[in-house]
């Protein structure tokens, strides 16, 4: 048996919790059963229960399976234990969680049963995976915050448990609730909606997409393990990674021509799906900035590598965050080539006419990725925190004071060029600070 | 055992090693001494392939550790300076989790458990969480976790750090039968007086560099007389088994060879020849005096 799945079975599932649990789970759902009408199903308590033991519960577990073993400083023997990246993590994913997943386990029956009575047996088992691949895809994605908080090495764990459950919980229910998103967005309320002109079927998409999302998931966490084990990653699975989120979000065009009018912006299919893939491409380089450790010595070493003209070698350890800028960087470039060698115009508006607040936006996020980066060296611990309040100022304080002199802080459509020209000296600004700061070593 | 060539590692806003290079003879115990600070525990991760080298390379038994990280954990046991353990978990269950954990055969783990425990004298606890052990205990558990699957090379930091006394002494018999299975071993620690019992060589680090070490030959001795004798040197460099290191009219610090039996021998010759001897011991200062001196010269050299 795999040597941290035992481990954790010996910790979480003792005789004496399993038999509390078994007696809650029942209890409470017995006397729902029981109720009179006008009270919650036995089958609606079963379900609330089932998302607050497994994802709830079982996020903040998974979440503490890796910090916890920092903070009692057990985590340097896991490491040098001989234990491979996907064991160790599959044992802390359903080793750790394995006494909410047994409560969970205890839920499923009153909750599949009465699907399988009322609609047969496809739609209960329907229902019964995307029940549990909600729950693996939460834990996952919590387990892969948590890996990557760690190597920030700060020591606000409470924090950091708590970061891991709100991105595991989102993740499971953004993926979840897209289907039922879009085809509230769809204008019949159809049991159908389009993805890359394809018409599917929104809870067969939603069961696709949570089974991929939940596998990309698994590959992140082994990839973060394979990092805390020292192994070497390679940037391709990212940029793989990378690829697929731009290709399905950029499957929505459907949906956001025809909630900004239609016709208009379908004549521009292409470059819509760019811009789409453009922005989940900027929100992954915003994702990790704020997660991965920015570490000023990496930086010098990636530096001095490319100085001595080993550019192969750096690019094969670039951080994820480092590959998201550049992809959001060469996406923007494209779609701006895109604007300027389409003749038509969008949303009465020559395509064109887009391309200097399209760069301007550019410049901006370049700055605040620099922020990160900067603001990463003044404090390890509060950094990150730092410039997430530093663009909060930026984007949402400023704007409403600065009257006229918006265009300096946000891209503008009536004066493109004065916003375009201020974002880059933002960024370049930055950038030189922040390089200062790298490159200053103390001793 | 060990081959570390210019060796460099950073922190953010420091270097906290700069151009370390040595060699750790195999089946040895090495003591790592050297300031707060002095970049002792980053080198102890670094031969542990816990941490990247900015530059150089670490070779444990051949293997590079930028290159085969995971190869050279195999090979080695570690216990850092703060360490924790499975509190929830027995000391069999530690012990077997430690074992299974380092890939050792199902049929295998048992024996190891058993032998880990023997090795550290934990064969009467084996049954008792590892949360009710008292520190000098839990440090044995952690060194038999390190330990249970048979590797060339333990590498401790700080292993006496909060330890009684009594602890200390099974410590330092500990390391000794260690060594003499055949383990090599690294030990960072402060206590220099008691490095002197089981080290057999000394590698002072300084301020990120290697600033002096030495191999002890032997329990050095302290002999002083009462009355001056300008024959005291010459006599003691005609004894078999005696290497003089420092020697006047009035006193001397020899390095001798033969044990107890060696030592009554010199003590009992030194009587017969007509000596006054007034001080007749164990020389505890020695290694303090050396690694005084040394560190000394370092930091002038770096000044």
């Amino acid at each position: 048996m795999n040597p941290e799945f035992q481990r954790n079975i010996w910790l979480e599932l003792t005789p004496a919790r399993l038999l509390l649990m078994t007696g809650f789970v029942l209890f409470l759902i017995a006397i729902f059963s029981a109720a009179p009408p006008g009270f919650p199903s036995s089958s609606a308590v079963a379900t609330a229960l089932y998302y607050f033991l497994v994802v709830l519960w079982g996020t903040r577990t998974v979440a503490l399976s890796v910090i916890a073993e920092i903070r009692e400083r057990t985590w340097d023997f896991q490491k040098l234990s001989a234990i491979p990246p996907f064991t160790l993590m599959w044992g802390k994913l359903f080793g750790a969680t394995s006494f909410t997943w047994f409560g969970g386990i205890l839920c499923l029956p009153f909750i599949v049963y009465p699907v399988w009575r009322g609609e047969g047996p496809l739609p209960a088992a329907s229902e019964l995976a995307i029940l549990i691949l909600q729950g693996v895809l939460a834990q996952s994605v919590s387990l892969l915050t948590s890996l990557n908080l760690i190597r920030r090495q700060h020591n606000y764990w409470r924090l950091d448990a708590f970061l891991c459950q709100v991105m595991g919980i989102a993740a499971a229910f953004s993926v979840y609730g897209i289907s039922n998103l879009l085809s509230f967005g769809s204008q019949s309320q159809a049991m159908s909606f389009s993805w890359w002109g394809m018409v599917l079927e929104p809870h067969r998409f939603q069961f696709f997409s949570l089974l991929i999302f939940t596998a990309w998931a698994l590959v992140g966490c082994t990839r973060a393990m394979r990092l805390e084990l020292r192994f070497a990653n390679g940037p391709f699975v990212w940029l793989a990674f990378l690829a697929f989120l731009g290709v399905y979000e950029a499957g929505f065009e459907s949906w956001f021509a025809l909630d900004v009018g239609g016709a208009p912006l379908a004549a521009h299919a292409a470059a819509l799906r760019l811009g789409i893939a453009d922005l989940a491409l900027a929100f992954s380089a915003y994702g990790m900035v704020f997660l991965e450790p920015k570490d000023p010595v990496h930086f010098r070493w990636l530096i001095g590598e490319a100085r001595s003209g080993r550019i192969g070698r750096a690019f094969l350890a670039l951080d994820c965050w480092m590959l998201s800028f550049g992809a959001t960087i060469l996406c923007t470039l494209v779609l701006a080539l895109a604007f300027w060698r389409d003749p038509g115009s969008v949303a009465g508006e020559p395509a064109a006419s887009l391309i200097l607040p399209l760069l301007a936006a550019l410049g901006f996020f370049t700055r605040d990725i620099a922020l990160f980066v900067l603001l990463r060296t003044w404090s390890r611990e509060r950094g990150d925190f730092a410039a997430l309040a530093a663009l909060a100022v930026l984007y949402v304080v400023l704007p409403q004071i600065a009257g006229p002199a918006r265009g300096l802080l946000l891209p503008q459509m009536t004066a493109p060029a004065i916003a375009l020209i201020a974002a880059w000296m933002e960024a370049a600004g930055a950038w030189i600070w922040a390089l200062a700061r790298i490159q200053r070593r103390a001793g | 055992m060990i081959k570390i060539r210019d060796l460099v590692f950073e922190y953010p806003t420091s270097r906290a090693l700069d151009g370390v290079s040595l060699d750790v003879a195999p089946q040895a115990i090495t003591a790592l001494v050297g300031p707060n600070g002095a970049g002792k525990t980053t080198l102890l991760r670094l031969m542990a392939a816990l941490d990247t080298p900015y530059a150089g390379s670490v070779a444990i038994d051949g293997l590079d550790t930028r290159r085969e990280p995971r190869e050279v954990h195999r090979k080695l046991g570690y216990l850092p300076d703060f360490f924790g353990l499975y509190d929830g978990l027995s000391v069999r269950r530690c012990l077997a989790y430690a074992a299974r954990a380092h890939d050792l055969a199902a049929p295998d783990v048992n024996t190891a458990v058993t032998e880990a425990a023997e090795s550290v004298g934990l064969t009467d606890r084996l049954d008792q969480a590892a949360g009710v052990l008292s520190r000098g205990l839990r440090q044995r558990l952690a060194i038999a976790q390190a330990l249970v699957h048979r590797p060339k090379l333990l590498l401790l930091d700080e292993p006496a750090a909060g330890l009684d006394p009594a602890a200390r002494r099974d410590l330092s018999r500990l390391l000794i039968s260690l060594r003499d299975k055949g383990i090599t071993l690294v030990v960072s620690s402060h206590i220099l007086a008691e490095l002197e019992d089981y080290s057999d060589h000394m590698v002072i680090i300084d301020h990120g560099h290697v600033a002096g070490g030495t191999a002890f030959k032997g329990a050095q001795l302290y002999i002083a007389l009462a009355a001056p004798d300008g024959k005291l040197k010459d006599f003691l460099a005609g004894q078999a088994g005696i290497e003089i290191l420092q020697a006047d009219a009035s006193r001397a610090r020899v390095v001798c060879k033969g044990g107890a039996e060696g030592r009554a021998s010199l003590l009992q010759t030194l009587m017969g020849a007509g000596f006054a001897v007034s001080d007749f011991g164990e020389d505890r200062h020695a290694l303090e005096e050396l690694y005084f001196a040394q560190l000394g010269q370092s930091g002038e050299a770096r000044n």
